[in-house]
């Protein structure tokens, strides 16, 4: 696991990182946080992100900016984001503002 | 104000005699509305409804202010009458019957104290108006009653229609089938998004074929309700594919400048749960021999 504030960062193998964030992340501070998540990936020869949206019950404007930012540098460094787990509410709230698609893809889970 | 202390004092003098003994001609009444042919209450039940009532007509005319609607007595007696209401709609009655059982209570009622008091009610026109407004009231009541039921009734019925209408069936390991039937309106559509997104949660479910083959009618709004369901679905990590779209509802979107892009369609129910299976890897195919 990687130390990165505000989010657990663990290598899950075969190129492929899952980033947990916590209640604390503090995304007002996300230039330094996509910077932190785009070296570690790279430096654990990553190719692909899941990022977990477990008990995250509302994706409003700012996080979806968020997500979307934080896949497009991905994107630049050759890192596929995918986000997993996402709850029926938060994908309800998404779905009602969303006007185009996603900068990331979505599963469900981790594929086995 | 006259008319009122006049009607206050001859319902004091009319109920200070004994009224306990009309409860026999009262339950006769009831006999009539419940036990006849309708079956609905014993007749232990309608004695006990009968003396109920002179307890409660008792205390209200015996109150210091019977013409007021807000004292607890008045109230009381409402209550009955709503209640009785109830639960004659609860075993199959109607609300006629209840009605007329009240108007009938009304009329025994003033014959009877007609008959105890000595006193002809017809040269007494406030105690009769008072009488009338009483009962006015007490029937209101009783279809108050009768209007809340057959609303709740409407509306549990409405509900079931709904779920009934809109069944999501795992057709295969992570593939939900939702065929809608009938008119989407934006309610139902937000109903049945909120049941499929849930679904799709539990079930861990992969595809999602949402066939409209029975959807005639779709408005700008549900239109725009569809494609959000199906957007929350894709964010889910789910495949949406919809079916059956008729070439009403397809020129309906087209004219709505609805972008599709993002949307898989089939024509059939059939074609689109081969395209999930494929989706997943899955191969359905003949026995051999």
């Amino acid at each position: 696991m990687m130390a990165i504030s505000g989010m657990h960062l663990t290598r899950i193998g075969k190129g492929n990182f899952l980033l947990e964030p916590l209640r604390s992340m503090n995304i007002a501070d996300q230039g330094r946080l996509m910077q932190e998540v785009v070296a570690q990936v790279r430096q654990g020869q990553g190719v692909r992100l899941y990022y977990d949206l477990n008990g995250l019950p509302v994706i409003d404007p700012v996080y979806y900016d968020w997500l979307n930012n934080l896949a497009r540098i991905c994107r630049i460094a050759n890192i596929e984001m995918i986000c997993i787990n996402m709850e029926p509410t938060a994908a309800f709230t998404l779905s009602s503002f969303l006007s185009g698609k996603p900068e990331f893809a979505t599963a469900l889970a981790v594929p086995d | 104000m006259v008319q009122k202390k006049e009607t206050s004092e001859k319902l004091a003098t009319l109920f200070s005699l004994k009224i306990g003994n009309i409860s026999g001609q009262l339950e006769e009444t009831g006999r009539v509305f419940f036990c006849a042919d309708t079956m609905l209450m014993d007749e232990d039940e309608v004695a006990d409804l009968s003396s109920e009532f002179v307890n409660l007509i008792t205390g209200l005319l015996s109150a210091k202010e019977p013409a007021k609607r807000t004292i607890p007595q008045f109230h009381a007696l409402e209550i009955f009458f709503s209640e009785l209401a109830h639960r004659m709609l609860m075993r199959g009655g109607n609300v006629e019957d209840v009605v007329r059982y009240a108007q009938q209570l009304q009329y025994s009622l003033i014959a009877a104290l007609e008959r105890d008091s000595g006193v002809d009610f017809t040269q007494s026109r406030s105690v009769l108006l008072y009488f009338a407004q009483l009962f006015d009231e007490l029937i209101m009541a009783i279809f108050r009653t009768y209007l809340g039921e057959r609303e709740k009734t409407l509306k549990a019925q409405e509900m079931e229609l709904r779920e009934t209408s809109t069944p999501i069936t795992e057709i295969w390991d992570g593939v939900l089938t939702l065929p809608i039937i009938g008119t989407l309106d934006s309610s139902r559509t937000m109903l049945v998004m909120e049941a499929l997104l849930n679904r799709i949660a539990k079930d861990h479910a992969r595809a999602v074929v949402m066939d409209l083959t029975g959807v005639r009618n779709i408005d700008s709004q549900v239109s725009h309700h569809l494609i959000q369901m199906v957007r929350a679905v894709q964010l889910m990590g789910a495949d949406a594919i919809i079916t059956g779209i008729h070439p009403e509802i397809a020129r309906a979107l087209v004219s709505l400048n609805i972008d599709l892009s993002g949307v898989t369609t089939r024509a059939s129910l059939s074609d689109g749960l081969k395209e999930a299976f494929s989706r997943m890897g899955i191969q359905v195919s003949q026995k051999a021999g």
